[in-house]
């Protein structure tokens, strides 16, 4: 479905078929490259490295693994099998989809800021991004495959113009990085939070009340809409639309009266944000003790919300809302971080074979400083720089939010 | 960790901050003086803004007009680290890409871009200070140097509190202590009160949570309540919930302070959250997201043994 045979992998200059990896080239001089988890958990991050690992072998290159972003490279110390693994394509046999990531995860790595211990005990972050590049040159390492978040992209773009060869293939279970369709991950945490949002639905009817369910989505509403979606949700919250609650209780309230139903379902992104004008009362009852704040001159006030307080605030928030608007008694409930794990869907085993795969021929063709990225039909290499500074949101005019509004979704506007 | 501003004349250190009317940061009403860098990295850190050494960009976006309105920021900024996503009123920041070069914030009409830290003389904080010595005066109040960790300025720190001294105002600092003990040595001949943080008595539980150990924050207390015995020490330990909320916890900090008859207290800080949306500003993440404030009968408790030990019957937080 994703990659049908014969479809092409192309960078700006030239198209590559995926069928051309086929081709032994056992006499091309050997080349060391190292690759890296630097992006968090997502389902099925080994099968990255499985395409990556299987195309080098292909053309006879030795793969190095990083643990734990570049921590394995900064901190060998701490390990004690040391900081990099040879990754050989024996090794393949034994990478299951569902297994932890065997390099280990870094949700944040960053060599520019790290931190440390001087010799006055004080913690601070230093720059040991040189040092970096100097461990990698010294290391005969010509290239890094970087598996990363949309936050890690501007550290990998930042080192690249450093002088580190990179490619960077895009995770993200909110599918919110710019410049790709899809972003290994998210198909994997759309398929569970659909599973879990039509449990949530059952356990609503049973207990006759409306299920409020926060799925993670700071700043794109992907994952809400299009489980929303795939459920019928009665209703859906995604950042980019901001809600009015009246609009939607109301909403709400219609369509269970006109089905004669008790129960109903309400998706809710984690960066769901009401109206101006329209914040939750329960975010103002809970102003901030006046103790020591006022250095910000923001923190009092009450729009200052806009930053996510925590997990399962915009379900608490919401749900409280709605319980008081509709008169119906509602439920939040918080996927948070369950939709990161477990494993990969079929079309995220393609996508990371896909992706890890297309970042080593990326190496081969001397591009660097790109990100692997599926434009359908094609698999592109992207400048990065095209890529750190923008986000995938839901556009007004998307496909998904008419799909939406024909179902009878309230989504919130 | 001595910032170069100190070293250049006139003598200036980097404020973030001076709130006027405060009352729980030392006797009487105070002003407290926030400095701008700190040693340790605390989780549970209610003013993030505090913690680096240089001036930073925060943005506010509530306050933000609008790039059709305005603009300016992202036409100015060199790393292109300003940008709007499709329909997006406001702008974003990319923080990675940000070089804390202000040039931003000049721009900004309605100060949604600004910057902590700002390097002022001594005099300009005496100034700004001495507007409130009518309170003081009735209160017994006066001037507290707060932060991040104002001994890691100890020249302009010293400087400030003699200025203060020769201007009649009382004196206080609060530090969490994790500094070279000449730093400390140096301004504690100029402080009346000190206010000082134990936060963990585990080493390595203060390690995991605030960033290192705390032995040389221990030998600098036990020195500094021996060489200045003038001084009232006030033990001060924030209460985070699940972390030290413990009575093993506050028994051994009393072990440690009641031996000193110059430790007049031992207050309890309750974990807040309202620092937690300042992380948002500052492009970071708050750690301690799903944190909640300790519960009362919790804090009572503790606050029971405390009383307890100081011979005290009314309970005090």
């Amino acid at each position: 479905m994703i990659f049908p045979t014969g479809s092409k992998v192309t960078g700006k200059k030239q198209h590559l078929k995926f069928s051309s990896i086929g081709e032994k080239t056992m006499t091309t001089p050997t080349k060391r490259i190292a690759i890296n988890n630097g992006g968090g958990y997502v389902p099925g991050l080994n099968t990255v490295l499985t395409g990556a690992i299987l195309a080098a072998n292909e053309l006879g290159w030795e793969v190095i693994g990083i643990r734990d972003g570049f921590d394995g490279l900064l901190f060998p110390e701490r390990y004690l099998e040391g900081g990099t693994v040879p990754l050989s394509h024996h090794l393949v046999e034994a990478l299951s989809g569902a297994a932890s990531p065997i390099l280990g995860i870094a949700a944040r790595t960053d060599p520019f800021h790290v931190r440390t211990v001087n010799s006055e005990n004080q913690v601070e972050e230093v720059d040991r991004s040189n040092e970096l590049l100097e461990t990698l040159r010294k290391d005969h390492i010509e290239g890094v495959i970087s598996v990363v978040s949309a936050r890690n992209l501007g550290i990998l773009w930042k080192l690249d113009r450093k002088g580190l060869k990179t490619v960077c293939v895009p995770t993200s279970v909110e599918n919110d990085i710019a410049a790709t369709v899809l972003s290994f991950g998210f198909n994997s945490a759309l398929s569970y939070a659909t599973e879990t949002l039509d449990r949530a639905r059952q356990a609503a009817q049973s207990a006759r009340k409306i299920g409020v369910v926060e799925v993670l989505g700071e700043h794109a509403g992907w994952l809400a809409l299009q489980a929303g979606i795939a459920v019928c949700a009665d209703a859906v919250f995604i950042p980019e639309i901001p809600y009015d609650l009246a609009k939607v209780a109301a909403n709400v309230q219609r369509k269970l009266k006109a089905a004669g139903r008790h129960s109903g379902l309400v998706v809710v992104a984690e960066g769901a944000t009401p109206l101006a004008g329209h914040q939750a009362s329960q975010t103002q009852a809970q102003s901030p003790n006046p103790f020591r704040v006022s250095l910000c001159p923001g923190a009092m006030d009450p729009e200052s919300s806009h930053v996510i307080e925590r997990s399962g605030h915009v379900a608490e928030t919401v749900a409280l809302q709605l319980q008081r608007q509709t008169g119906q008694e509602t439920y939040p409930l918080v996927l948070g971080p369950l939709v990161k794990a477990g494993a990969p869907t079929a079309v995220d085993r393609q996508l990371g074979l896909g992706y890890g795969a297309a970042a080593v021929r990326a190496i081969k063709e001397n591009q660097t400083g790109v990100m692997v990225a599926f434009q359908p039909p094609e698999v592109k290499l992207v400048p990065l720089a095209e890529a750190i500074n923008r986000i995938r949101t839901v556009p007004t005019d998307s496909v998904f939010l008419q799909v939406a509004r024909s179902l009878g979704i309230a989504l919130g506007d | 960790m001595e910032t170069q501003a100190i070293t250049k004349q006139p003598l200036k250190g980097l404020v973030l901050n001076i709130q006027h009317f405060c009352t729980y940061d030392g006797p009487g009403i105070r002003t407290t003086v926030f400095f701008k860098s700190c040693s340790l990295r605390c989780k549970w850190c209610s003013n993030p803004e505090s913690i680096h050494p240089e001036p930073e960009l925060a943005y506010n976006a509530s306050k933000c007009i609008g790039v059709k309105e305005c603009g300016f920021c992202k036409k100015e900024c060199p790393e292109s680290a300003i940008f709007t996503v499709d329909s997006d009123v406001k702008v974003r920041i990319h923080w990675d890409l940000c070089t804390n070069c202000g040039k931003c914030v000049a721009v900004c009409p309605p100060q949604s871009l600004y910057r902590f830290g700002q390097a002022m003389t001594v005099d300009q904080v005496l100034d700004e200070v001495e507007q409130d010595s009518t309170f003081y005066r009735e209160s017994g109040g006066g001037i507290t140097l707060s932060g991040g960790e104002c001994l890691l300025q100890p020249e302009f720190s010293a400087a400030l509190l003699a200025g203060a001294h020769e201007r009649g105002v009382n004196t206080a600092i609060e530090t969490a202590g994790n500094v070279p003990w000449r730093f400390m040595e140096k301004v504690l001949p100029h402080v009346d009160t000190m206010l000082h943080d134990h936060k963990l008595t585990d080493p390595e539980r203060h390690r995991k949570w605030c960033g290192t150990d705390n032995t040389r924050i221990l030998s600098n207390y036990m020195k500094a309540y021996e060489k200045f015995p003038k001084i009232k020490f006030i033990a001060r330990t924030p209460v985070i919930p699940g972390v030290n909320d413990d009575e093993e916890h506050i028994h051994r900090v009393l072990a440690f302070i009641r031996p000193h008859k110059n430790v007049v207290d031992y207050e309890l800080l309750p974990y807040f959250r309202a620092g937690a949306s300042k992380y948002g500003f500052l492009g970071r993440v708050y750690e301690l997201s799903d944190f909640q404030p300790p519960r009362p009968e919790s804090l009572a408790r503790l606050c029971a043994t405390i009383d307890a030990a100081f011979g005290r019957t009314v309970g005090k937080k």
